[in-house]
């Protein structure tokens, strides 16, 4: 947004407002304690974690980006380069923010580095997003500062596209090594997580980009058509991509018998479908790549936005489902004070966590996008 | 070094759910958790119905998914078999509620015992608040408090972190048996270490064929159960067609 439309200081006001009743709900959920949020021994992992699984991957997706001008030396990308790699620090900072409200003590999590457990999963993930987060931003110190081909800026952006590559397969294994829970276990969840990475971290750098575009009002030069009828063939063939992965995903949980499998699918479809197809899928996944492979639409700004809006939200949905359908029945002694089938509605605080994580992201895009010049090339 | 485990006699057990009230007092868990516990199962329809009792608790596994996957090492393995946790240095992702076979772990969602720590009189003048009780029980936030549970653990847990069946550790390290099986009216429940032949919990797995909740996943659980309990009766018959 523009420093000098009218709306700049109610766009800021509003983000205020948000982060304000963010912090409410952290002093709530610190204080209280986490029975505010709507989750139970049974279902325990709920929307804060599910939107810190979808900003970290989508973070994961715009370093991945990123990596293609800065590692890959795609120079056509390079007018994006900046801003993307500030975008996967803020959408990454939004992620920290959801699941340090998730976590029953933050303040134990120095003994993640006192006594680590290098079996743990969930280490593993802290340790690379930690990393993936301080060498983002030394490589943005990099940029700003005009270095962009010195041995430590490219050594840089080759740990961040390492780490980029390795952080999904982690928060995947996270649910692919709990053997007791037959619909994560395996490798599948490591490979749709990237895959998703992929496409989320792709769709937002399409729509954030052509929001500021469409904000700013400026003229999109023939480079930046390019690279967005570039980013936009990477973000249809993600898309699709992911939609053949889903679409065999559902076939093999379809096709199965296995107990664990049959429950799961009873409860899939928390937003409703047609047939075994998810809405989510349908308007997240299928409808968007309608849209991109149509040669009259696909090329069109709105139609571009509203494709790669739908995919944000339909990824997020797609990380909830799974996440709910997973926990949605108790385990042993738990049927005993549980109901066969545990229901789910986001609580109010979880809410504000979701606002919050996001609000500050939007905050320091607005800030990044006012005060650290993020469309800086190397010509620069 | 012994490795303990426990031998549940199924056909002994009447079900009575002493051990899970036992447990509650002696480890001073809260409301809505469950260290000792029941799977219930009711097979057949009516009226050819059965009823299935297994009392249940942690399973102290060799190959725990909990220790394996708690980041900070909160859950850990002691050098005599017993899944232990630390609540210091537990961050409360409940990973180890998430990876947990046997669902026998639980989270603090609050400040626990929130009913011991009501400031309001039930008749105004009449009875005690629940906290001037505790003081005058000499307790410590409930009235019935066991500040022996202190000696290896937290007594109460605080809210955020979660916990679990420590085989009474406590009570182990002064010769006593888990408060569990000390408390069952029927002996049902069997402790001692597995890796003496001359124990009886060893004795009593070579003389019955046990089983173990979903052994197929390889966690090498160290409750072992015995002795199905049936006893029904039927008229010999080749059935018919």
């Amino acid at each position: 947004m523009k420093q000098s439309s009218s709306l700049y200081p109610v766009w800021l006001g509003l983000i205020g407002l948000a982060i304000l009743a963010g912090l409410f709900a952290a002093f709530r959920i610190f204080t209280q304690g986490h029975y505010l949020f709507n989750a139970n021994d049974v279902l325990m992992w709920s929307l804060p974690l599910g939107v810190y699984i979808y900003l970290a991957l989508t973070s994961t997706g715009l370093t991945l980006l990123a990596s293609l001008p800065l590692v890959f030396g795609v120079k056509k990308l390079e007018p994006i380069a900046k801003r993307l790699v500030f975008l996967a620090i803020t959408t990454l900072v939004g992620g920290f923010v959801a699941i340090g409200l998730e976590l029953g003590n933050i303040f134990h999590m120095f003994y993640i580095l006192l006594s680590p457990n290098l079996s743990s999963p969930i280490w593993w993930m802290g340790f690379i997003y930690s990393v993936e987060l301080v060498v983002l931003a030394a490589k943005f110190w990099r940029l700003h500062r005009g270095d962009w081909h010195s041995l430590l800026s490219r050594m840089l952006g080759h740990i961040s596209f390492v780490a980029a590559i390795v952080a999904p397969l982690m928060i995947g294994s996270v649910f692919g090594l709990t053997e007791s829970r037959v619909t994560y276990f395996g490798p599948v969840m490591s490979i749709y997580c990237l895959l998703m990475a992929i496409l989320s971290g792709t769709a937002l750098c399409l729509f954030y980009h052509l929001l500021i575009s469409r904000i700013n009002g400026s003229h999109v030069t023939e480079d930046h058509e390019s690279i967005f009828d570039d980013i936009s063939q990477i973000f249809t063939y993600t898309l699709a991509v992911v939609l053949i992965f889903t679409l065999v995903k559902i076939v093999i949980e379809s096709a199965t018998v296995v107990p664990d499998f049959l429950n799961y699918r009873q409860y899939a479809q928390a937003f409703g479908g047609i047939g075994r197809l998810n809405t989510e899928v349908i308007l997240g996944l299928i409808l968007p790549l309608i849209l991109m492979v149509i040669p009259g639409i696909r090329t069109g700004i709105s139609s571009r936005m509203v494709a790669s809006a739908l995919v944000l939200a339909g990824t997020l949905a797609m990380h909830m489902e799974i996440l709910l359908a997973g926990q949605s029945r108790p385990i042993g002694p738990k049927a005993e004070q549980y109901p066969d089938y545990i229901s789910y509605f986001p609580s109010m605080y979880e809410w504000l966590v979701m606002l919050l994580a996001i609000a500050v992201a939007l905050l320091l895009y607005t800030m990044g996008e006012r005060y650290l010049d993020l469309k800086a090339t190397p010509e620069h | 070094m012994p490795r303990y485990a426990m031998v549940i006699d199924l056909q002994s057990c009447v079900g009575c759910g002493s051990c899970s009230i036992s447990c509650r007092s002696e480890n001073n868990v809260p409301d809505g958790i469950y260290w000792s516990n029941k799977i219930t199962e009711t097979s057949g329809t009516f009226p050819n119905v059965r009823y299935h009792y297994i009392p249940t608790l942690c399973n102290h596994c060799d190959n725990a998914p909990c220790v394996r996957g708690c980041p900070t090492g909160a859950m850990h393995k002691l050098d005599n078999g017993i899944t232990m946790h630390d609540p210091k240095k537990c961050i409360g992702c409940k990973y180890c509620e998430f990876n947990c076979p046997y669902g026998v772990i639980y989270f603090n969602w609050r400040k626990p015992h929130p009913f011991w720590q009501q400031k309001t009189q039930l008749l105004q003048g009449g009875t005690f608040t629940p906290v001037e009780l505790t003081e005058k029980a000499g307790g410590k936030t409930i009235p019935y408090y066991n500040p022996e549970r202190e000696d290896t653990l937290a007594g109460i847990r605080p809210k955020g972190v979660v916990e679990k069946c420590t085989f009474c550790d406590h009570r182990i390290n002064k010769g006593l048996l888990p408060r569990c099986v000390e408390a069952c009216p029927a002996d049902a429940r069997i402790f001692g270490d597995i890796s003496d032949p001359d124990s009886e919990v060893s004795k009593l797995l070579g003389k019955f064929r046990p089983f173990r909740l979903r052994e197929q996943l390889g966690t090498d659980p160290h409750i072992f159960y015995i002795r199905d309990f049936n006893p029904a009766h039927y008229q010999p018959t080749k059935g018919g067609v």
